[in-house]
């Protein structure tokens, strides 16, 4: 096998854009992306396709020269239908889209997705044109494009649109207080509060607490805010009936001198236990009526009250067992119930988690999992080194563009149905998303099953419809509509296949399988995924191709047995006990659940960049882009420095050739005196490298802001860190019980010969 | 056979040196002889009076006791053996050696507490600290300690009106004193004055009953069991157990400061105290959780709080409970050495009956007035921060020697501490007894008086007659019959409850007060002077001051209201007039600053709505039914009660009777 020749995906994902050349009335694929944009028309059809079927949604993602563009939902057209209301299907509750027809000259139209001839309202009415298309077609986003917003009358509310509201729940204890955390939130929360969205009804509020529970009253006629301390554990209640949670505006004064002395009201705390449980009680109280953003900022495993938790997953024994798997699930039931709780009272809740023991991110999640929120997660965190990442990751938490009191339905025509869904939310009835809150950095995840053994239409038509409160309180519909072909043929199912849509979905199948079943059985399903679709095209090509013993793969699949390599690989699914922290383990499944497709592709698979090069070369040389480099230690030249970037973290290799006064210059201090590079926190020295080298690094966090990577350095040969940080990345290179690139791709070819 | 007031010699101080009076002060020689007494034998005691000037200095040591059990304190009484070095307690007769510091006393070095005149006498004592506070130094007392407990839920007016009294209570305050803050609406709130510089309040919830233990707990002062809390800045150096957990010691001054270190802290939390931000539903009463879980009624309006026909009835639902409640509490404050003190001020009741006993087994202070902002508060509250700190006193009982025969009895017979034990008696009787008729008992008992210690012929009224001694005690009954502390139908349980919480700690002569209030006569006649507390005192040209103790009436007749109304004191040749008008307002002055709590000023004119605070207190000698021989100028009282004059010839009639 020729190593250099194999497939690598180094320019990362590959949108179906040219899905959009045969749909053009299709929404972009970055909102809604099939597996395969080709519809089994068989039962037996579908049998034969091994892959999952079905799709990725993202349902407010930001154009791509939307970067640090908060504005990008305003882009998508937005429509007031006014008195006639909001037009859909009377039978299957489709909205107009450009697929429906017009019919009676233009005093009906058709359904696409269920065939029901509708009437027009009078006031939408317009006269048909030879060819059956209304004349204000090209006038109307609802007929011409994809992807449009409703402004939802009335009767799409069970209340009046609540204001976005921001609910800190912040750990004191000492953990907290120790590592400097608490003033990285204070400050960074600060600089947020022109920011945060929904002025001038932003409301906010605060809960700390340690083995005690600490409420503070934000009246807006107070000069300082007031600290009101509830001990009682077993019986939590509120200690005022209001100001607990309040206007941004009207209590700014009171809030800022709260967030200026948040730090130092707690620097002598000494207190090691932490009463979640209970303040998660109380937070619900206080946010129970309005709803809105829940963030935890969790430093220690929980201690006292309800959801208290205990050390586990310390058991060596338990791996390879059939028990393995309930160390990665909540062991009470406590987190799920308050999750369910939480969502039904439109509360989304994200969880920020910093301890440098265990903390049980298996439970903590859960409450993320159910809610439409997010797991962040700092081990060890020490503001040094983690305060950079935590500032950027927060902000862009309370700054981005986020739709409250939202769910989330995709209809799709007869003969298809969606069967499971995959990411954060909480399933209310069979295909209703409920989404407390929802944002550009959250992708869905859902499979189809065939409901019929033969499709009698030619194109099903897929519908996604967020309805949802926006931050400035107006109640909104956006709809994502596509259309995609039936087929006869496996062959062109294959031609149409969607690597980015399958590995992500794939991705998250496994995460959710390892909470049921053994990481080892997880990977030899995904193993076994793959070898019988090589086989059933192989069977589909090597009589006619008569191409002998070579492993031969759709164009459009190529890249996908190294992403399934990847997975295995993955943080959430690598080796065993000894491989990866149980939290970090779980911390990285949370994330793959959530992922947009090419920010999951880029985790499981990073980008590896030489980098020394770019920096001392002619500046009108180093403009272009860096060229990414096949994961693989074969890559690493002792005399260079490289970067590896998989959206989360940084790393910094230098090898052990490169000139000392480089690497200095780099570092900003000497090599020679400075042995543990753990410590090292790169900042923009005065010398050409260090300026440009900081360039490289902010041009590639701002690709993408919705985490920020820590930056740490290794030096070739410094173990055990180049070990972890490093090694266990090159997902090409054989590791301790994994497979090399080579070595897979002979193993599935032998598989899918035998 | 009612004494003329007027010729009653003004005492010095009739309660005498010591602030001890009894019924008799000449002992029954028997059992029999006791119960045939009707009055029972008793003493009234005031030991913590308000230090006579004149008294001699306290001593700054601390007491010899008797040896245990009786453990008297030596006084002068005792006989002592100077020779041997040896007193005989005179109360047990107990032999007790004197201590090696006593080794220079001789019959000419005698120590202070065996004078004569020291048989009362004060003693400084130093050490053992009050449980709970903070450790003194070394020696020195330990500083007092005021825990402030202020209701929220009033209306903002009331609410700034007892800030204004905190804040000079505060400023009256020494610098040492440790203050602790509590506030309580729907919830209690417990201020953590030491906490940095924002405010730090514990709450707890109103709705349920916390142990004591559970709270040291939940403050994080509970010996082993919570984990630490945020210390606060600037303690130096808090030695750490565990190197993580502070010392439950290093709690309980986050809440007691001195006023020095927390006056600033107070000040801003007395200005951002609010009334309770709990809703208070339509028709409802605010939730006031005064006992913590405790109801005094409930919160619906339409129900109103308990009357005496209820509590007589047992239909008052959460009134034993409360009781029992206190009841518990009060021993817990006596167990800690501490005092309750209750102000309360409000228009409807509060529940002070169900208080009571927490109130009275502490010592504590009362005081009711409808409004924060009326004097009876307001000067009361500041009138206890100014005296400042005042030391522990002892007294000694005086000692009565045995007597023997009915004459010697007659001449001890103190008739206004017997009308304050009975008045005392009746009270404790009609709270504990069910179907008490307090009317019938006092005229049964005034008359075996009669019958007993009266001069008569058998079944001759004409012939009856009392030795001096008892010639105030019918008129005392009489009052007594009509006072609010028999006639309690007039008031709420909390005012009675009131009454009855001074009654029971007052001295003799201000309870008699209570019993019989004084009237004082201003005209241009005659200087001064007491005058009958009977309707018939009333006169055109006549201005009254009635002294009730809890309130005090200035009356002007109608001639006197009319020439102050067309402001004949204004001018100058009317000057005599205008003294006339002051005198009683000087007069009412010094009454009320002699007294705890303030007593109430009720100014008014004859025929005027709140005369009535005076005509309630007057003999009805002339009413409605016997308006024929009315003086002119004089008034009638509309009312069925008896008067005197008829009270007295029933008594006569039945004391007689064989
Ligand atoms: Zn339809
Ligand atoms: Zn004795």
């Amino acid at each position: 096998v020729d190593v250099k020749g194999l497939p690598r995906p180094l320019d990362g994902d590959e949108e179906p854009a040219k899905v959009l050349e045969s749909y053009p009335l299709n929404c972009h694929p970055r909102y809604f992306r099939l597996t395969t944009h080709a519809i089994p028309a068989s039962q037996s059809l579908f049998t034969r396709w091994h892959l999952p079927l079905g799709a990725v949604v993202h349902p407010l993602a930001e154009s791509p020269d939307g970067v640090m563009n908060y504005k990008s939902l305003e882009e998508v057209p937005v429509i007031n239908f006014g008195a006639a209301g909001v037009i859909r299907c009377r039978r299957c509750r489709t909205y107009i889209n450009p697929y429906a027809t017009f019919a009676d000259a233009g005093r009906k139209w058709r359904c696409n997705l269920c065939t029901l001839l509708n009437d027009v309202p009078g006031e939408y009415f317009c006269a048909l044109d030879a060819s059956g298309r209304r004349y204000d077609t090209d006038q109307r986003p609802e007929l011409s494009k994809g992807t449009v917003e409703f402004v939802a009358p009335t009767e799409y509310m069970v209340r009046p649109p609540m204001p976005p509201s921001y609910f800190f729940l912040i750990d004191v204890s000492v953990s907290a207080v120790r590592s400097g955390l608490l003033e990285v939130v204070a400050k960074t929360i600060k600089s947020c509060l022109d920011e945060l969205p929904g002025f001038p009804r932003t409301q906010i509020g605060f809960l700390t607490f340690d083995s005690t529970l600490h409420f503070h009253n934000f009246k807006s006629s107070l000069s300082q805010p007031q600290m009101m301390v509830v001990a009682d554990l077993d019986d939590v209640f509120l200690p005022l009936p209001d100001d607990l949670l309040v206007n941004l505006v009207d209590s700014r004064h009171v809030v800022e001198s709260f967030l200026d002395s948040l730090p130092s009201m707690f620097h002598d705390n000494v207190n090691v236990e932490s009463a979640l449980g209970p303040a998660l009680k109380a937070a619900f109280m206080v946010m129970s009526q309005i709803g809105g953003k829940l963030l935890v900022f969790q430093s220690t495993l929980p201690s006292l009250g309800l959801g208290r938790l205990r050390l586990r997953g310390d058991d060596v024994r338990a791996y390879g067992t059939d028990k393995e798997h309930t160390l990665r699930v909540p062991e009470d039931p406590f987190y799920k119930q308050m999750a369910a709780e939480f969502t039904k009272n439109q509360i989304a809740v994200d969880i920020f988690s910093f301890s440098e023991k265990y903390s049980d991110i298996a439970s903590l999640g859960s409450l993320a999992k159910y809610t439409g929120g997010q797991v962040y997660h700092y081990p060890s965190f020490q503001s040094a080194t983690h305060g950079d990442k935590l500032k950027h990751e927060l902000s862009r938490d309370l700054t981005r563009e986020t739709a409250w009191e939202s769910v989330m339905r995709i209809r799709c025509g007869k003969g298809v149905r969606f069967t499971t869904y995959h990411g954060h939310f909480m399933l209310r009835s069979t295909d209703l998303l409920a989404l407390p809150a929802v944002d550009s950095d959250k992708a869905f995840a859902m499979q189809l099953s065939l409901e019929e053994t033969l499709m009698t239409t030619q194109t099903v038509y897929f519908q996604v419809a967020l309805l949802y409160t926006s931050s400035s309180g107006e109640r909104r519909i956006r709809v994502h509509t596509a259309a995609a072909p039936v087929v006869t043929d496996l062959s062109e199912m294959y031609r149409q296949a969607d690597t980015g849509s399958i590995v992500s979905l794939l991705g998250r199948i496994a995460v959710e399988n390892s909470l049921s079943d053994k990481l080892d059985s997880v990977r030899q399903q995904l193993q076994l995924k793959l070898v019988r679709s090589l086989k059933e095209y192989r069977n589909l090509y090597v009589v006619q191709h008569r191409i002998g013993g070579r492993l031969i793969y759709p164009e459009s699949l190529r890249f996908l047995p190294l992403y399934i390599l990847a997975i295995c690989k993955s943080l959430a699914l690598r080796g065993g006990y000894a491989d990866v922290s149980l939290d970090e383990r779980c911390a990285a499944g949370f994330s793959m659940m959530i992922l947009p497709v090419k920010k999951l592709l880029n985790f499981i698979y990073p980008s590896l960049y030489r980098i020394d090069e770019a920096l001392t070369m002619e500046p009108d040389r180093t403009d272009g882009s860096l060229r990414r480099l096949p994961l693989t230690m074969q890559c690493l030249d002792t005399g260079g420095m490289y970067l590896l970037d998989d959206g989360f973290n940084f790393l910094v290799w230098l090898g052990r050739m490169l000139p000392p006064e480089f690497v200095n210059n780099i570092l900003g201090v000497s090599l020679a005196n400075f042995a543990d590079l753990s410590k090292i926190q790169l900042r923009e020295c005065d010398n050409e490298y260090s300026r440009k080298f900081m360039k490289t690094l902010r041009a590639l966090r701002e690709k993408d802001p919705s985490y920020h990577q820590l930056c740490r350095v290794v030096r070739q040969g410094e173990q055990p860190r180049e070990g972890f940080l490093l090694l266990s990345n090159l997902v090409e290179d054989q590791m301790a019980g994994t497979s090399s690139y080579v070595d897979w791709i002979l193993q599935i070819h032998r598989q899918t010969q035998s | 056979m009612a004494a003329d007031p007027s010729a009653a010699p003004p005492a010095a101080d009739p309660d005498g040196p010591d602030a001890v009076r009894l019924t008799w002060n000449a002992w029954p020689r028997s059992k029999i002889e006791a119960s045939r007494c009707v009055v029972p034998l008793a003493a009234a005691v005031s030991p913590c009076r308000a230090p006579d000037p004149s008294a001699p200095p306290p001593l700054p040591y601390p007491p010899l006791r008797c040896k245990p059990p009786c453990s008297a304190l030596l006084n002068p009484f005792a006989r002592v053996d100077f020779a041997a070095k040896i007193w005989i307690c005179p109360l047990c007769f107990s032999r007790n050696h004197f201590p090696p510091h006593y080794a220079a006393i001789s019959e000419s070095n005698v120590p202070a507490e065996l004078f004569p005149q020291c048989s009362t006498v004060e003693y400084v004592v130093g050490g053992a600290g009050v449980p709970g506070a903070p450790q003194a130094q070394q020696g020195a007392p330990p500083p007092p300690v005021f825990l402030f407990v202020i209701d929220t839920c009033v209306i903002e007016e009331e609410l700034e009106y007892v800030k204004m009294a905190m804040r000079k209570a505060v400023a009256l305050l020494p610098e040492h004193a440790l203050v602790g803050l509590v506030t309580f609406g729907t919830q209690v709130h417990l201020h953590e004055l030491g906490f940095s510089d924002l405010s730090k309040i514990y709450v707890f919830r109103g709705t349920k009953e916390i142990s004591k233990e559970q709270i040291l707990d939940q403050l994080g002062l509970a010996g082993a069991g919570r984990t630490g809390f945020p210390k606060m800045p600037g303690q130096p150096g808090v030695p750490q157990v565990n190197g993580m957990h502070p010392p439950a010691t290093a709690g309980v001054n986050r809440f007691l400061l001195p006023v020095s270190e927390c006056e600033c802290t107070l000040s801003t939390l007395l200005d951002e105290l609010q009334p309770d931000q709990w809703p208070v539903e339509a028709g409802n009463r605010a939730i006031r959780c005064t006992g913590v879980a405790l109801s005094i009624v409930s919160k619906d309006l339409s129900e109103p709080v308990r009357s005496h026909k209820d509590l007589d009835k047992d239909a008052a639902p959460h009134f034993q409970k409360a009781v029992k409640f206190y009841d518990g509490l009060a021993k817990q404050l006596v167990g800690q050495g501490h005092v309750l003190d209750v102000f309360a001020s409000a228009l409807d009741q509060v529940g002070l009956a169900e208080m009571k006993v927490a109130i009275e087994r502490t010592g504590g202070l009362v005081v009711l007035s409808e409004s924060f902002g009326h004097s009876v508060f307001k000067d009361s509250f500041q009138r206890i921060f100014e005296g400042g700190e005042q030391s522990l006193g002892l007294s000694f009982k005086k000692w009565v020697d045995g007597s023997t025969n009915t004459e010697e009895l007659v001449e001890g017979f103190d008739q206004e501490t017997a009308a304050v034990v009975l008045a005392r008696y009746i009270s404790l009787k009609m709270e504990m007894e069910e179907e008490f008729d307090a009317t019938r008992w006092l005229d049964r008992s005034l008359i075996r008086l009669c019958s007993r210690f009266g001069d008569y012929r058998k079944d001759d009224p004409s012939s009856f007659s009392l030795h001096s001694n008892f010639s105030l005690f019918p008129q005392f009954m009489f009052n007594l019959r009509r006072s609010q502390f028999v006639q309690v139908f007039n008031n709420s349980p909390d005012e009675t409850a009131f009454f009855r919480m001074l009654l029971n700690r007052e001295s003799i002569t201000n309870s008699v007060a209570m019993i019989q209030p004084s009237l004082i006569s201003f005209s241009f006649d005659s200087p001064p002077s007491p005058v009958f507390l009977d309707v018939a005192s009333i006169a055109a040209d006549r201005i009254l001051l009635l002294d009730a103790y809890f309130s005090v009436v200035i009356f002007h007749g109608m001639t006197i209201a009319q020439w102050r109304n067309m402001g004949y004191q204004n001018q100058p040749e009317h000057e005599q007039f205008a003294q006339l008008l002051q005198a009683p307002h000087e007069e009412a002055q010094m009454i009320i600053k002699g007294r705890f709590p303030v007593p109430r000023l009720v100014v008014c004119d004859q025929h005027g709505s709140q005369a009535r605070f005076l005509l309630a207190k007057l003999n009805p000698s002339a009413t409605y039914n016997s308006a024929h021989d009315v003086a002119l100028g004089s008034d009638i009282i509309f009312t069925d009660d008896v008067s005197f004059q008829v009270f007295c010839e029933h008594l006569q009639r039945l004391a007689v009777q064989s």
